[in-house]
């Protein structure tokens, strides 16, 4: 613990270091004590200690770390690819202007990552998690000048953003059945969650009690967070925009680790979900993994083939968390993380030479396009033959780790598939027939880019001046190379049963486990289509250089387009958003403000209608009075002329009318 | 002379300093105003340190109230009907010791921002530090009359500083922000009136302005207008009912909730920086603590009636305030309008009446004061420097302005709910309580948290597309190279002012037991208060 938060200081006192090898050494120090924990952890008993963090109404929200076989798994995992994509990253950013703050920001993805893995409530595991997306963000908008960076990056934050609102309401859910977000608590084998009773309509646990669709609901809106992180159908869209940032990025973010988040937290509240969840997971694995693979088959960004198929991988972690596979999911995300990570370096290697090349040459062409690449297998040996080892852990060879791992996940879904009828079984098949895709995109890739001879438009390859990686990288792509080869993982290279990886999770419940037919039959299957898939591209790509044109073909250009999503998502979402933002802020504008001022208005009429009736006839009363008494006054001035006469026939009128109306009276 | 009459009355001391001093010392006023505030924040640095979070957690029950000063103020004896009894009466709890603190810091900061003022700075550094009196005012007077007073003495500094420091439309701003105000707090008399006839002082007998007292209902005269048991109906619907709505109205056009928040975006676009941040930073809270203090306290009974169209409107200004944000091409508006969405979690987490909640609201109404600060303080560097503010007009801001950048950018991840910052612990548990609520209390349905967590979505769309538009890219600027020579990047008074917000808001992020053991007591005991009717 101390050994711990002293890395994590460590690495945020770290951050505003200008040099790189400041990050280096505490990333060092991350790894080494990830490894001393590991194997302090590892099988034992899980370490969990906590301090309070703050108290709220009655309940104390208490913040600490829980290591159990995950969690030190998942750091060391994360320590040793982030130590070996620093040392990479020294030669690749090198020269880079604002090259401190990649340092920065790197440090921080770490910390947030370990975070991430060591919390043990829902609510700090959510905090780092946006904490980690939050520096995926400012990586992917490194260069914060490109405009479709920093489109990419907004985009990935906002869709990771709608993610984290599931997650959210999960939150919510939990924390008003159970008052509590502790993990242990929540999800021990006799934890809280085992204890409700899910009776009729009603989930209850003690007194509590919340209709039944609430549980549902509940994994449904983890795994929508899940989604989100690991660039699942509906919200993938974002993963392949963020390869606009540094490839040694891509490597480390958007392929081995933050992506995994999403299959990690599954794994860590796995007791939750219920047959329904485990259910949409499994489809919405199955579904992406086969949608990417296809979109993959078509692209010709070198970044973007890998992404698309990281997409692909994750969907098979996920397939294998919906069937059961907790532990297959698990190991298939170590193993991914090392050749996906490898992958991306070497083709970061790739393109450093011909953005290289690029320069050097004054020429202008897309140096991430593999259509202008081939033949590099000559100039970069060492690059050609790790990139190829990692594809074909990709694949799914034998005696690669990939094979172990995949071929789990793909017994389990067949056990799973066994005894349920109809459309469920397409779930099984659909991987199956996604692990042909992937070894045709990969080893289409691998064919262009290192076969046939350099096709950069407009240069004489006589003249070539590539030559492999500096040091730094090389080394890296080694290590990570070996890291593909199944001595780490099993001792059995054909067996996975047998992976200390796998055993190590096993206390993962609902873990079935079934001897049946498949664990011979699809191996062999899966490995003889996967070789005869790869010949074929070897022969539409290298023998006859060019692949047979599909580019009529509507389905080639659904595949090219990537389905489309982004278009869809822009139109409806996007424009619908700001559209329905314009028409309320017109409404504001006319309808309640225009009220706000047409009373204003009213109260100004009123006043003018007021002030008239108040000039002209309230005040005109008043005048009128007065010029009623002037008038008075006036004709009553007459009488006092001052002439007897006048006097004595005034009098006489007077006395006459009063005799005569007092005569008339009588006679009325 | 206690404390907290010190706190209240130091700025108008130094105001009137500022009067009498000769105009010759024109460039030393600022000096005078900002050791002012700065004492002013020691004082209340000091009240926050020795404030007992737990023993004394105030509400209706005036001995658990702290730093309580009671003079009588005035008597008047009117024979048959007693006698009146107004007295000076300051008392803090936890529901109002953090806003003196979110004062004292937000005033630092608008008077650090006051040095772009140019003209006529006597009076305008006075009124500033009368309304800094105002302010402090309002959130420590436990007399209902006298908090009218603070709470109407407010309003005449305000409409003096937007009407002639502010911008073009300064006039319009100013008399609509006047009279929307006034709109609210003229009914909200007659209500004073009506209470103070129907509450008794329990030890003299006579009738009396204590809120305090007004908080329970053995207090009430038998049979009068607001006696809960009377039943007094006005205008066919209940009259504590009616008195509950004025009263909420009167406050909710501070908050302000949609509908009745468009004086808001005027006001700030017109006011000059430094009252924007002040309106942003503690009017708006003036809104949000009246309904606890004084709505929810005084008619619990009509407010548990309300809570679900107290949750609607939180709901609709979280997502209204929102969509209007991302349609805005002024700066200044786009966050006036983030303000509407910000209170929103506000009014949705008070009328969960869970502790979670009204926790979070609380939390919500502190970190938005220090973050919309923030916000207006940034809007007002770029427009000192160039006189404009449409986000079109600037592209690429970063590359000459990197220091400015990376505030910009800790407020807007800030505001936008990152966690690490205090907008999220605030927004998460305003959303929790109110999601909580239908299994506590079954006041207010599931949906509406779900729907309010829409608008953090929201939020952090606009906010982004900002960063993206104004500040990415290649420099590209409407004023072409005498623009660029003017946008300097921030100098230090600037960057302490900023850090300043960013420090708190960071700290209460990471540390929010730091607010929260201060309130958490008195937010139990007004549960305890509104489920005992």
């Amino acid at each position: 613990m101390p050994l711990l938060s002293f890395c994590g200081i460590l690495l945020f006192t770290g951050r505003p270091d200008r040099g790189g090898a400041f990050s280096i050494f505490n990333i060092a120090v991350s790894f080494v004590s990830s490894l001393i924990l590991f194997f302090s952890i590892w099988n034992q008993d899980p370490l969990h200690q906590q301090v309070d963090w703050f108290t709220i109404g009655n309940t104390t929200f208490r913040v600490g770390i829980l290591l159990n076989n995950l969690s030190v798994m998942m750091m060391l995992l994360v320590s040793l690819i982030a130590t070996l994509v620093h040392i990479y990253s020294t030669r690749y950013m090198k020269g880079d202007s604002y090259l401190f703050r990649y340092w920065a920001y790197l440090g921080l993805f770490c910390f947030s990552m370990f975070g991430l893995v060591i919390a043990d409530n829902l609510l700090l595991i959510y905090m780092f998690w946006e904490l980690v997306g939050f520096s995926s963000y400012l990586l992917i908008g490194f260069w914060f000048t490109r405009e479709s960076a920093v489109r990419a990056n907004k985009k990935a934050f906002i869709m990771n953003r709608l993610g984290d609102l599931g997650f959210l309401t999960g939150i919510m859910i939990l924390f008003t059945q159970f008052q509590t977000l502790d993990i242990t608590e929540l999800f021990a084998p006799n934890g809280l969650v085992a204890q409700t009773i899910l009776s009729g309509d009603y989930w209850t646990f003690g007194t509590q009690q919340m209709p039944a669709i609430w549980l549902t609901l509940a994994g449904l809106a983890f795994f929508f967070g899940a989604t989100a992180k690991s660039a699942q159908f509906p919200l993938h869209t974002w993963l392949p925009d963020a390869m606009e940032g540094p490839t040694s990025v891509s490597s480390l973010i958007h392929a081995a680790t933050m992506v995994a988040a999403g299959v990690f937290l599954l794994g860590r509240i796995y007791p939750l979900f219920d047959e329904t969840v485990l259910f949409v997971i499994a489809s919405i694995g199955a579904f992406t993994a086969f949608m990417a693979a296809t979109i993959a088959l078509t692209q010709n960004d070198i970044k973007r083939i890998l992404a698309y198929s990281t997409i692909s991988q994750l969907g098979f972690m996920m397939l294998a968390m919906g069937v059961g596979g907790f532990n297959s999911g698990l190991f298939h995300l170590v193993t991914h993380a090392f050749f996906k990570c490898l992958l991306f370096l070497a083709a970061g290697a790739v393109i450093h030479e011909m953005h290289h090349l690029k320069d050097h040459k004054g020429l202008d062409f897309d140096h991430q396009d593999i259509r202008n690449m081939g033949g590099l297998k000559k100039y970069m040996p060492i690059t050609f033959i790790t990139m190829t080892l990692a594809s074909l852990a990709l694949i799914g060879i034998p005696f690669t780790s990939g094979y172990l791992s995949k071929d789990a996940i793909l017994i389990q879904a067949f056990d799973w598939a066994e005894g349920k009828g109809g459309l469920v079984r397409l779930i099984p098949y659909s991987a199956l027939l996604t692990s042909w895709l992937t070894a045709f995109y990969i080893s289409r890739l691998i064919f262009k880019v290192f076969f046939g001879e350099l096709r950069v438009p407009g240069y004489n390859t006589a003249a070539v001046s590539l030559h492999e990686a500096p040091a730094a990288m090389k080394n890296v792509l080694v290590i990570l190379a070996l890291f593909c080869l199944f001595p780490f993982f099993s001792l059995d290279p054909l067996n996975y049963d047998s992976a200390w990886l796998m055993e190590g999770m096993k206390s993962s419940p609902r873990a079935e486990h079934t001897a049946s037919i498949f664990h011979t039959l699809i191996p062999i299957v899966v490995n003889v289509i996967a070789l005869l898939v790869i010949s074929l591209a070897y022969f539409w790509y290298v023998r006859r250089e060019k692949a047979p044109d599909f580019s009529g073909n509507p389905l080639y250009r659904f595949s090219e387009g990537q389905w489309f999503f982004d278009k869809l998502y822009f139109r409806t979402f996007v424009g619908g958003t700001t559209s329905l933002a314009r028409s309320s802020f017109l409404f504001d504008k006319r309808i309640v403000d225009g009220l706000v001022n047409l009373l204003g208005k009213v109260g100004l009429v009123l006043s003018v209608i007021s002030h008239w009736v108040d000039r002209y006839i309230v005040d005109g009363l008043v005048n009128g009075a007065g010029l009623l008494a002037k008038a008075i006054g006036n004709f009553s001035r007459n009488f006092q002329s001052g002439r007897l006469q006048y006097y004595l026939v005034w009098m006489l009128l007077v006395v006459l009318t009063f005799f005569m109306i007092k005569y008339f009276s009588l006679a009325i | 002379m206690s404390i907290l009459s010190l706190l209240i009355f130091l700025p108008l001391l130094a105001g009137l300093v500022i009067l009498v001093l000769p105009a010759s010392f024109q460039q030393r006023y600022k000096y005078v105003a900002l050791a002012a505030v700065i004492v002013q924040m020691l004082l209340s640095a000091y009240i926050y340190i020795n404030y007992n979070g737990n023993a004394f957690s105030g509400i209706d029950e005036e001995s658990k109230y702290q730093l309580v000063e009671k003079l009588s103020w005035i008597r008047l004896d009117l024979g048959s009907l007693g006698q009146l009894q107004i007295d000076y009466f300051l008392g803090i709890d936890g529901l109002s010791m953090p806003f003196l603190v979110l004062t004292s810091l937000v005033m630092l900061v608008a008077i650090l921002s006051s040095w772009e003022i140019k003209s006529n700075l006597k009076g305008y550094f006075a009124l500033l530090l009368l309304l800094d009196t105002a302010v402090m005012g309002v959130f420590s007077a436990l007399d209902f009359f006298l908090f009218y007073i603070f709470y109407e003495l407010m309003l005449l500094p305000l409409y003096f500083l937007i009407g002639m420091w502010g911008g073009v439309r300064r006039e319009y701003a100013a008399i609509k922000f006047f009279l929307y105000t006034l709109f609210g707090s003229v009914f909200m008399l007659l209500v004073i009136i009506g209470l103070y006839f129907s509450v008794v002082d329990p030890v003299t007998g006579n009738h009396t302005f204590n809120m305090v007292h007004m908080m329970n209902p053995a207090n009430y005269v038998d049979g009068s207008i607001f006696n809960l048991a009377a039943n007094q109906e006005l205008f066919g619907i209940g009259a504590r009912l009616l008195a509950f709505i004025v009263l909420f109205v009167a406050f909710a056009i501070k908050v302000p909730i949609v509908p009745l928040h468009t004086w808001l975006p005027d006001a700030h676009v017109e006011a000059p920086t430094p009252v924007s941040i002040i309106l942003a930073g503690i009017l708006l809270k003036i809104g949000g603590y009246g309904i606890l203090r004084i709505c929810v306290s005084i008619f619990p009974d009509a407010a548990i009636a309300s809570t679900w169209w107290l949750g609607l409107i939180g709901v609709v200004s979280i997502l209204y305030g929102a969509l209007n944000a991302l349609a805005q091409k002024d700066l200044k508006r786009l966050i006036a309008y983030s303000s509407v969405s910000h209170m929103g979690f506000v009014l949705l987490g008070i009328a969960s009446v869970t502790s979670e909640g009204i926790n979070g609201a609380m939390m919500q109404m502190i970190s938005h004061g220090f973050l919309s600060s923030m916000l207006f303080f940034i809007v007002g560097i770029v427009y000192n420097r160039v006189h404009n503010r449409e986000i079109p007009s600037f592209r690429g801001l970063a590359l000459i302005m990197p220091k400015y950048t990376t505030f910009v950018m800790i407020a807007f991840f800030a505001s936008l709910g990152l966690p690490g910052f205090s907008a999220f612990i605030a927004e998460a548990f305003s959303l929790i309580g109110a999601f909580n609520s239908e299994s506590i209390n079954g006041l207010i349905p599931r949906w509406m948290a779900v729907a309010g967590s829409l608008g953090i979505l929201l939020g952090a769309s606009y906010l982004l597309w900002t960063l993206q538009r104004m500040f990415f890219g290649q420099t590209r600027l409407m004023g072409g190279e005498d623009w660029k020579l003017k946008l300097t990047d921030i100098n230090g008074r600037e960057t302490l002012a900023l850090t300043i917000l960013a420090a708190m808001a960071l700290l209460l992020g990471i540390l929010p037991s730091l607010a929260f053991d201060k309130m958490n007591a008195s937010v139990l005991e007004l549960i305890r208060l509104v489920n005992s009717i």
